[in-house]
């Protein structure tokens, strides 16, 4: 068996020259932020923004909630009704999401997604009454599925040391979009409302802002992106060069990895509380503390703005710790950090003066959000075959994270708020610890050795059988294994391969 | 208890006023009355309110010495303030939300002259149950008295205004039209890249 595969048509036509160092798999290995070089730096560009985008459509309605509750003449049950309707949509949409990456490429998928949401954020604007209320904003939150693209289209493009650095500032400064959102809104609001509009119907207005920006960002997408370093699905499924998977092999793959499911535990309780929070802490700061809504309105946004900085830096946390220990390494990084964040969230319902409570928030915020970047450093070598499936199921899990929070801590009147902040904080870790339980048979686990005598080649080459082996479906996942030697840590470097390939 | 009084400080900073004016220390001296009959529904935007106040003749002469001015406002009634925390009634008048809506600010109190007031209900009214109430303030522009046309339940005499949808035909147009062309557009995506995807494979 070769070691390095036969090269695509386009090889012979001429080498294919990048804008960036590439490794064998044409991923870029170094990230170049002001770069936007085809087709690594536009597509984490173009994902970016598009994902940006989703999330301004998501939670465009909180910020003008004091005007669309009258008009509409809703309920605190049915806004907060809304509010969980909005994040518990993306559950499903993330799993089929991380399916049809694997199936169709994340540029179609996303760029279909977003367009078929844009209409969900069109018809907020004649939204009549709480239940089309609550529709549109379950379709819109469909939309929070194109994280899944995001982190999957990073993860094909960009190699593995610079995959959690990559993933980490896509999801960050989409994740962003939560908090521009509240101050985006009500500045189109007002502008709106200065030509003339009646209150009643500047806010339904201003819903078409995040409509035509969701829809530019598809047609950005399908013209300019690119699914893979040598060129889209469908053309690399018509040329023979990439193979298209089965579906139900895909989906096996990826729910038998337990490692999966407990990533899925935990997102939940770092990015679900991300989102629980963005619903919630306006209100809070508002009741508790007496500010005036336009000043929670900015806490609030504080609050999603710290993504800029914090979810990348936990990405790059990632990798770097990744240089030295491995796979390990990021396996303790996310687990502290996370702990952590469950840590500041106890103290934060704990303190009761406003400053002191904003600067806990703010510290919190970072720790929460670096641990989504972390987990992202973790799930592009998870799988390699069912890599979106997986990217789903852990993104979905932090939407669930996100409704099973707001449904036992944050409905009704059984907590207050600040004790259900507190409680909050202790279901973190609760839950945080099960990443102690992680293995990885190349590499180990937080306080387990590598098991002996297993590759990268042996794990993810395992996910093929013979006869796809035969007929070289695996070729991608060989060549995963090779640049993926450095999980290992400092002491196995990347041109040591062992002899055992298959 | 040091708590408590350190928030009542930091809540007095933070409000306009730190006079601390409450709801239960005004007098009720004005009777109100007002046009809109009892479940009578009035359109924002279109149907008028006319307002009548006086002076309750039962207290003793000069009780509106320092009466300067009066406003009134649209308050709501219970019913619609249930679930919806944002229009709770609290004792402290300046963090008190049962009465955001004004009639008429700061009229001159000129007893038994200029107690009339006529306004159509404006557009940003939203649909709920209501009643009228007109507060007397001092040359300060505190609170000092006041009057409404229901009784002290909050119980009798409360009328509704149906809001403006503030959709528009055009709107619905525009909302349908755009949603329409997302979709349109992606099936022409699905088009475009099963041709070039034929295209490649004929190369």
């Amino acid at each position: 068996m070769e070691n390095v595969p036969a090269f695509s048509a386009t090889e012979e036509s001429g080498r294919k020259k990048f804008a960036l160092p590439v490794d064998s798999e044409h991923k870029a290995t170094e990230f170049r932020l002001f770069s936007v070089a085809a087709p690594h730096m536009r597509a984490f560009h173009l994902s970016w923004i598009s994902f940006f985008a989703c999330f301004v459509s998501t939670f465009a309605a909180p910020p003008l909630l004091p005007i669309i509750r009258d008009d509409l003449d809703l309920t605190a049950t049915e806004i907060g009704n809304a509010g969980i309707a909005a994040v518990s949509g993306a559950v499903f949409a993330r799993v089929a999401m991380g399916s049809a990456c694997d199936l169709f490429g994340p540029r179609l998928a996303s760029a279909a997604l977003t367009l078929l949401t844009a209409p969900a954020v069109y018809c907020s604007s004649i939204a009549s009454g709480p239940s089309t209320f609550l529709i549109v904003r379950f379709f819109t939150g469909f939309s929070l599925a194109t994280f899944v693209s995001t982190q999957f289209w990073m993860s094909s493009l960009f190699s593995a040391p610079v995959v959690g650095t990559a993933n980490g500032v896509a999801g960050g400064w989409g994740n962003l979009g939560g908090g521009a959102t509240q101050l985006i809104m009500p500045l189109g609001f007002e502008l709106i409302l200065k030509m003339g509009s009646d209150k009643f119907t500047a806010w339904r207005i201003a819903f078409f802002i995040p409509g035509l920006f969701q829809m530019l960002c598809a047609y950005g997408i399908f013209f300019l992106g690119q699914d893979l370093p040598d060129g889209n699905y469908a053309q690399l499924h018509k040329s023979g060069d990439k193979h298209k998977d089965k579906f139900s092999k895909v989906l096996y793959h990826a729910v038998t990895n337990y490692r999966g499911w407990i990533l899925a535990l935990t997102y939940g309780y770092c990015f679900g509380v991300e989102l629980a929070i963005d619903n919630i802490i306006a209100q809070y700061f508002y009741d508790r503390f007496n500010v005036s809504l336009h000043t929670a309105g900015i806490i609030a946004a504080s609050f999603g703005l710290a993504n800029f900085f914090s979810r990348p830096g936990g990405g790059m946390l990632s990798d770097i710790v990744a240089r030295r220990y491995g796979m390990r390494g990021r396996l303790w990084a996310l687990w502290s950090v996370q702990t952590l964040g469950g840590i500041f969230c106890i103290i934060l319902g704990k303190v009761g003066t406003l400053g002191v409570s904003v600067a806990v928030m703010l510290i919190f915020s970072v720790f929460v959000q670096a641990a989504c970047g972390l987990t992202f450093g973790v799930v592009p070598f998870v799988s390699r075959r069912s890599l979106g499936i997986i990217s789903g199921m852990t993104g979905a899990g932090g939407n669930v994270g996100a409704v099973i929070t707001q449904v036992i801590f944050f409905r009704g009147s059984r907590y207050t708020t600040e004790k259900g902040i507190m409680l909050m904080g202790v279901m973190i870790i609760a839950c945080t610890s099960v990443i102690t339980l992680i293995h990885f048979p190349q590499w180990g686990g937080m306080f387990t050795k590598p098991s002996k005598g297993i590759t990268e080649e042996d794990y993810y080459l395992s996910e093929w059988t013979e006869a796809e082996k035969e007929k070289g479906f695996h070729k991608a996942s060989l060549k995963f294994s090779e640049n993926s030697r450095h999980e290992g840590g400092r002491r196995v470097g990347i041109t040591e391969s062992p002899d055992t390939h298959k | 208890m040091a708590i408590r009084a350190f928030l009542f400080v930091l809540s007095c900073l933070a409000a306009a006023t730190c006079r601390g004016a409450t709801f239960s220390s005004l007098q009720q001296t004005l009777i109100v009355t007002a046009s809109p009959q009892p479940a009578q529904v009035l359109k924002a935007g279109e149907d008028e309110i006319t307002v009548t106040w006086s002076l309750n003749s039962t207290f003793p002469a000069g009780v509106d010495s320092s009466y300067k001015t009066v406003t009134i406002k649209l308050c709501y009634a219970p019913i619609s303030q249930k679930d919806r925390g944002w229009r709770k009634t609290v004792d402290n008048l300046v963090k008190d939300k049962t009465c955001q809506h004004k009639i008429v600010a700061n009229k001159p109190y000129i007893f038994p002259s200029n107690n009339t007031f006529t306004s159509t209900v404006l557009r940003d009214v939203p649909t709920a149950t209501y009643f009228i109430r007109a507060y007397a303030q001092n040359s300060e522009g505190d609170e000092v008295a006041y009057g409404q046309t229901t009784d002290s339940h909050k119980a009798v005499n409360l009328f509704e205004i149906q809001a403006i949808t503030g959709r528009h035909v055009s709107l619905d147009i525009a909302s349908i039209c755009f949603s329409a062309f997302s979709i349109v557009s992606l099936f022409g995506f699905f088009f475009l890249e099963k041709r070039k995807s034929k295209a490649s494979e004929s190369k």
